[in-house]
């Protein structure tokens, strides 16, 4: 398990342009739409329904607001869907030519997360899962050093700091 | 499999898999033995004759590792009556499998052919043995090398 060392609380306080920032959840989508991995760090509120169907729902979400941003574009499309912001949390989505999808769950204050998710795939998912001749890719991840690097990778980011329960 | 052997069927496929295993572990290992004697030949085609046979093992440990793995053994233990036993703490081929216990049953088939390798290397340099492996907490293993005075 990661272990938040004991020089974290002084890091935190002087980043203080970061005070306050956190990482809600992750979620990683492979291209049939089965959740591969989901980890939370700091979620306060449950969807009410049961991890498969807030896996479909995600999804099934995904899904929709990509064809509808291809359709609807007034313009040609670059990068397509990348977030979308409410007034408590910020939804990062990063897509893979692979197919792969990571969608993070921030704070507000977060700014663009593209580069994070793209390290996340890159560095962790590549290494450890794909690398991994004994992970069969496609089912749900079962690698625990994979677990453990990404959560000790999400503690590190600058903008990711344990609120007070 | 054409080997002369009578096949037992059984209903318990976990035996048959077992077998199987064997079988996958013993080629990969005649494998690595094969690519070791290969390996060695260029490794040593410029370098002097060996004094004895720890010095045969130094070279193992440290330039025929760093060829392969590009690092070296880290932890070299014999009883100078022809046991050694290699130790390397960040094996290469188990580093992204796992870093604990997990996987741990698997991890003989990724060990099976460095041991060839190891064996087939120290033949093609006069040396008759036997190699095995064993792994407790990866990504470290241990590699040992049994002589075989002929």
């Amino acid at each position: 398990m990661a272990c938040v060392s004991a020089a974290e609380p002084e890091r935190q306080q002087k980043i203080r342009s970061w005070m306050g920032m956190t990482v809600h959840n992750l979620y990683i989508f492979d291209r049939n739409g089965s959740c591969l991995h989901y980890s939370e760090w700091n979620r306060k509120k449950q969807a009410g329904i049961s991890k498969e169907e807030e896996f479909k729902l995600m999804y099934g979400m995904l899904f929709s607001i990509r064809s509808f941003i291809s359709k609807m574009s007034p313009l040609d499309m670059k990068d397509g869907f990348l977030a979308f912001q409410t007034s408590r949390y910020k939804l990062h989505y990063y897509e893979t030519p692979t197919g792969i999808k990571l969608v993070l769950n921030t704070d507000l204050g977060v700014p663009n997360c593209r580069d994070t998710l793209q390290q996340i795939y890159s560095t962790l998912y590549v290494e450890y899962i794909v690398k991994n001749p004994l992970c069969v890719l496609g089912e749900s991840l079962q690698s625990d050093l994979f677990s453990s690097k990404l959560d000790s990778f999400i503690r590190a980011l600058p903008f990711f700091s344990v609120r007070a329960a | 499999m054409e080997d002369g052997r009578m096949r037992v069927k059984c209903n318990f496929s976990g035996d048959q898999k077992f077998l199987e295993n064997g079988r996958c572990v013993s080629k990969l290992e005649s494998m690595g033995f094969r690519v070791g004697q290969g390996l060695i030949e260029r490794f040593t085609k410029d370098t002097p004759r060996f004094k004895d046979e720890l010095d045969v093992m130094k070279f193992i440990c440290k330039d025929f590792w760093t060829s392969v793995f590009k690092k070296q053994i880290d932890n070299l233990r014999t009883n100078h009556q022809g046991i050694y036993v290699l130790q390397d703490n960040k094996f290469r081929l188990l580093t992204h499998l796992s870093a604990g216990k997990q996987y741990l049953e698997h991890a003989p088939k990724f060990l099976a052919f460095t041991c060839g390798l190891v064996r087939g290397a120290l033949s093609n340099l006069g040396v008759k043995s036997i190699v095995t492996a064993e792994v407790s907490v990866m990504p470290a293993c241990k590699f040992q090398v049994m002589i075989q005075k002929m």
